[in-house]
C-alpha cells in the first residue's frame, strides 16, 4: 500500500512510504492526530479499502436486530442474522434499541459494521478507544478472526489501543514507519531463564507499557527523566517505563551520544536543538522532537556539555 | 451505477422504521388531516381551498420527511458508510423517494377523502398530484443535501413552504405589483388553476398547460437534485 508525502505549510508531515500488509495479520500504526487525518484522507481515494471511522453513527431506532437485517440485505452478506447476533456476542440484546444500548455496545455495534465490507482492507480508526474491556476483547476476537481473509490497518494516537489486537505496530512520523519491537511479557521471561547464564551486550533499551515489553534503539530514544525514582522514557511524545535507574543507564547509553545533563534526566545529545539560557544559572536544552519538549541542564553540568560540543 | 431492488428494499423498510419511529418528523402526516377536518364544512369556494391544503401538505410533509431523512442519515455519518457497501448512491435515493411517496400518496389520498373533495376527473387529479409529489420529493432532497444536521433540514423546508404555498395567495397583489405575475408559473399555482379549472369544467386543452407546467418543474428539480446528489456526496 502506497502512501504518498504530505507537506503543510512546507513542513514534511508524512515522507512516501510504502506498507506491505498481508492476511492473518493485524497492523497497527500509531501515529498523531494530524497524521492520522492525513492517511484517512488517502485511504478514502482507495477503492478497495473498507474505512471504519471514529466518529461512525448508527440507526438509532433500528433495534439490533433489524439494523443487522438491514446490513445483510444492504451488503450481500450470506450468513443469517441470528447466527451473527450469536457471533457478535449480542444475543440478549437483539430486541433492543440501539438507542437505549451501553454507550460502549453502541460503538462495539458500529465498529461491526467492518464485518459486513466487501472490500479486501478494512482500516480502523481508533476502534478501542471508548470500548469497555469485554468489547474490546470481543472485538479483538473478531478481529482476528476476520484478518484470516482481509488485510486490517488500525490507526490510533495512542500505542496502548494498538497492543490490544495489533501483531505488528508501527510508529509513524515525519522520518517514516518504524517497526516496534515488541515481545510479550511472558515470553521475555521465558526467554530470560533460558538463556540466563550467557553473556549478552544487550544494545536495546526495555521498557514497559501495559505488560508488554518494548525495545527500543537508544538513537530513538528524545529523553529520559526520573520521576518517582522511576525512569520514563520519552520516545516521540509517549512515556514508557523503565526497570533500569537512572545510573544504570547512562552507563549503558553513553556510547550512544546520551548525557546526564541533571540529576534525574538524561538527553540523546543528537536531538538536542537549542541550549537556553533563562538566567545566569539557569539552562534548559530543547529537543528538535516538538516545542515543548524542554529538558533541564543543571549547572554543574554545563561545562561538561560545553567540553562534549567543543563550544 | 446497478441498481439492485433487494438493497433498494431493505432501504425503504429501514427508514419506514426509523420514520415511524421519529415521533418529530412521522407527526407531520397529522398535519394535513388536520387541516382537513378544520376546514371540511367551509362552503363555497372548495377547489382553492382543497388545493391550499394540498399544497401545503405536499411542502410540509413530502419536502420535509424528504429533507429530514437524507440530513439525518448525514449527521450520523451512516451515509458514508453505505457508501462504501455495494449500496448505490441511486439505491439510497430511490429507496428513500419510494417511501416517501407512498406515506405522501397515502396521507393526501385520506385528506381527499376527509375533506370529501369530489371531481369529475379522479385520474387527471392523481397524475396531477402525483407528479406533484415527485417534484416535492425532489425539492426536500435538495434541501437534505444542503444541511448538515437534522435541525438544519427542517429550517431549510421553510423557504420552500413559504414561497410556494404562499405563492398562490401573493397572487391577489398582481395588479399592484406586475412582478408577481411570475409567481402564477409555480407549482403550486398551477395546481391550483387546475383545480379550480376542473371544477368549472374548462377544455382539455385548458387543463393541460398546468399539468404539462408542473411536469416540467417535476423533470427540471428532480435531475437538478440528481445532480446535486452525486456532487455533493462526491464532496464529502
Amino acid at each position: 500500500m502506497n502512501i504518498r508525502e504530505m507537506n503543510v505549510n512546507g513542513q514534511k508531515i508524512i515522507p512516501s512510504l510504502e506498507l506491505s500488509m498481508e492476511k492473518g495479520k493485524v497492523l497497527g500504526i500509531q501515529t498523531n492526530v494530524q497524521r492520522k487525518k492525513i492517511l484517512l484522507a488517502q485511504f478514502a481515494e482507495r477503492g478497495d479499502a473498507y474505512l471504519s471511522f471514529a466518529e461512525q453513527g448508527e440507526y438509532t431506532r433500528l433495534t439490533v436486530e433489524e439494523l443487522l437485517r438491514f446490513m445483510k440485505s444492504v451488503s450481500g452478506h450470506d450468513k443469517p442474522v441470528h447466527s451473527m447476533l450469536q457471533l457478535f456476542q449480542l444475543g440478549d440484546y437483539h430486541k433492543v434499541k440501539i438507542a437505549d444500548l451501553p454507550s460502549s455496545k453502541k460503538i462495539y455495534l458500529s465498529l461491526l459494521r467492518v464485518y459486513y465490507a466487501q472490500q479486501p482492507i478494512i482500516i480502523l480508526e481508533e476502534p478501542y478507544f471508548q470500548l469497555e474491556e469485554p468489547d474490546q476483547l470481543a472485538f479483538k476476537r473478531l478481529l482476528e478472526e476476520l484478518s484470516e481473509e482481509k488485510q486490517i490497518l488500525i490507526l490510533t494516537a495512542n500505542l496502548e489501543d494498538a497492543l490490544i489486537s495489533c501483531d505488528a505496530i508501527y510508529r509513524l512520523d515525519e522520518a517514516g514507519l518504524h517497526l516496534l519491537d515488541i515481545t510479550d511479557a511472558e515470553d521475555e521471561a521465558e526467554n530470560a531463564h533460558e538463556t540466563g547464564e550467557a553473556e549478552f551486550k544487550i544494545q536495546k533499551i526495555p521498557t514497559k507499557k501495559n505488560d508488554k515489553t518494548i525495545l527500543f534503539n537508544p538513537p530513538e530514544i528524545d529523553y529520559i527523566e526520573s520521576i518517582n525514582s522511576s525512569a520514563m522514557v520519552h520516545v516521540a511524545g509517549e512515556t514508557y517505563t523503565c526497570a533500569l535507574t537512572l545510573a544504570e543507564l547512562e552507563d549503558k547509553l553513553q556510547h550512544y551520544g546520551f548525557f546526564r545533563c541533571h540529576r534525574s534526566y538524561i538527553v540523546n545529545l543528537q536531538k538536542v536543538r537549542e541550549l537556553i539560557t533563562w538566567t545566569k544559572n539557569s539552562y534548559s536544552l530543547r529537543l528538535t522532537t516538538g516545542k515543548d519538549s524542554v529538558v533541564p541542564l543543571s549547572r554543574t553540568k554545563l561545562a561538561e556539555l560545553k567540553e562534549l560540543l567543543n563550544i | 451505477m446497478n441498481v439492485s431492488l433487494k438493497r433498494i428494499q431493505a432501504i425503504f423498510i429501514k427508514d419506514y422504521k426509523e420514520f415511524s419511529r421519529n415521533y418529530a418528523v412521522s407527526i407531520m402526516i397529522l398535519f394535513p388531516i388536520a387541516f382537513a377536518l378544520l376546514y371540511r364544512s367551509e362552503a363555497g369556494d372548495q377547489a382553492a381551498i382543497y388545493a391550499f391544503i394540498m399544497n401545503f401538505s405536499l411542502a410540509m410533509l413530502t419536502s420535509f420527511v424528504q429533507a429530514c431523512l437524507i440530513a439525518e442519515e448525514k449527521e450520523r455519518n451512516t451515509l458514508r458508510s453505505l457508501m462504501m457497501t455495494p449500496a448505490s448512491m441511486l439505491d439510497v435515493l430511490i429507496g428513500k423517494s419510494a417511501l416517501v411517496f407512498l406515506i405522501s400518496a397515502a396521507v393526501l389520498a385520506f385528506t381527499t377523502y376527509l375533506f370529501g373533495y369530489e371531481t369529475s376527473n379522479v385520474m387527471l387529479l392523481a397524475a396531477a398530484l402525483g407528479i406533484s409529489i415527485l417534484l416535492y420529493t425532489a425539492i426536500g432532497t435538495i434541501c437534505g443535501l444542503y444541511s448538515k444536521t437534522l435541525l438544519e433540514a427542517s429550517l431549510s423546508v421553510f423557504p420552500v413552504l413559504i414561497i410556494f404555498t404562499a405563492g398562490p395567495f401573493a397572487l391577489a397583489f398582481e395588479e399592484q405589483y406586475p412582478f408577481l405575475e411570475v409567481l402564477r408559473y409555480l407549482p403550486s399555482s398551477q395546481l391550483s388553476e387546475l383545480l379550480v379549472a376542473m371544477e368549472v369544467g374548462a377544455a382539455a386543452g385548458e387543463l393541460a398547460r398546468p399539468l404539462v407546467i408542473i411536469s416540467v418543474w417535476a423533470v427540471v428539480l428532480t435531475i437538478i437534485s440528481f445532480i446535486l446528489y452525486k456532487k455533493r456526496l462526491m464532496d464529502q
